[in-house]
């Protein structure tokens, strides 16, 4: 769904970082840089970022019956 | 008798300490105290009130939970975790143990933009406590959806929930004792080991094997270097009773206020174990 506020593997924070790692790459930064710039270092948290869907605003298209 | 402490590295939320002469159990307990036992805030109970989001209910609360709050004051604060989460069982938030955080949004159903709801946005009863981090998103919203809850932050410890515990790593990790054999070594002929170590340790100097000084802490005793010695000139072993502790917290309290807090909790297992040796009669 939503970027998650933690690591799943270490617990760091990490949700504070999503908007603006998205906002980077999609102006075309190599993601591994930024993440780097990001102070993201250990790989658990990395793939974090990388393998991440925004699945909730896929969600938002649909209308809400019940 | 005195520790040989030395700072490596320093920062707001991580610190890495050398450390000598102190016996690895007494250090492991220490680190093991830090993950489980020192208290932190965290949300623990919310109330919603409205949710017209596509997130369940649990999933928001989930979310709150996760987000650290500032606890460096708290901790003198509030009432200590065990009284706390006897309260919440019974339904009584009362002020000298939750921390009331509420947050109401809305998208008008007029507006044709997504909004994003922060951690930032939550209202705090106590200016103490509030998120570490402004901008985690908590909810989205599309126009017409509305949320509005109240959430109850305690003290808490690693133990009962991970949210809780106020570090993301605390670990400990022994530093290499290299000896290279030079009447083996074939230097600077093969260079062999200096390729393979992935944390470049070794390098040449004056064409011979030698040990970089700045860089030996960084070994991580794979070995990789001894396998592919084909003259069993290089051996890795580790240095006793001398450590590498590295602590990085989640900004809810500093590292040094983590060690700190850690050595008292321990102290007060230990005092407890001795009140309880002098009330069985087993010492004086
Ligand atoms: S043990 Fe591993 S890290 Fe250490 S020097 Fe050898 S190859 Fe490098
Ligand atoms: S691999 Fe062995 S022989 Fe070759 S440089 Fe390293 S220690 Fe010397
Ligand atoms: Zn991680």
């Amino acid at each position: 769904m939503l970027f998650p506020v933690r690591c799943f593997t270490c617990g760091a924070p990490i949700g504070h970082l999503w908007e603006e790692f998205k906002r980077r790459v999609e102006a075309g930064e190599d993601p591994g840089k930024v993440l780097d710039d990001l102070g993201v270092k250990r790989y658990c948290c990395r793939r974090m970022f990388l393998s991440h869907v925004e699945i909730a605003y896929e969600l938002l298209n649909f209308p809400k019956v019940s | 008798m005195y520790l040989e402490i030395r700072i490596l590295e320093k920062s707001s939320n991580r610190v890495k300490l050398y450390l000598k002469d102190i016996p690895l159990h007494v250090l492991n307990s220490i680190r093991r105290t830090m993950i489980a036992d020192v208290p932190t805030m965290a949300i623990d109970t919310v109330v919603f009130t409205v949710n017209s989001t596509i997130f369940y209910d649990e999933y928001i609360a989930h979310r709150l939970g996760l987000i650290p709050l500032t606890s460096e004051a708290a901790l003198e604060k509030y009432k200590p975790p065990e009284e706390c989460r006897e309260a919440s069982e019974r339904g009584l938030f009362t002020e000298d143990c939750f921390v009331k955080l509420d947050l109401e949004g809305e998208n008008p159903p007029s507006s044709n933009s997504i909004i994003t709801l922060y951690s930032g946005d939550l209202r705090t009863s106590d200016p103490d406590v509030k998120p570490v981090y402004d901008k985690i998103p908590i909810a989205i919203l599309s126009p017409g959806q509305m949320i509005s809850f109240e959430a109850y932050a305690r003290l808490g410890r690693g133990r009962e929930h991970a949210k809780w515990s106020p570090v993301s790593v605390a670990a400990h990790k022994f530093i290499a004792d290299i000896s290279i054999d030079n009447e083996k070594c074939r230097a600077p002929d093969c260079t062999d080991c200096i390729n393979v170590c992935p944390r470049n340790i070794l390098i040449i100097d004056n064409d011979r094997v030698k040990v970089s000084s700045d860089r030996i802490f960084d070994c991580s005793l794979c070995k990789v270097c001894e396998e592919a010695c084909k003259y069993r000139a290089i051996k890795i072993n580790w240095r006793k009773d001398e450590y590498i502790l590295l602590v990085e917290t989640t900004g809810a309290l500093s590292p040094k206020r983590v060690l700190l807090e850690a050595i008292k909790v321990l102290e007060s297992k230990l005092d407890s174990l001795v009140e309880s040796l002098k009330m069985e009669g087993i010492t004086k």
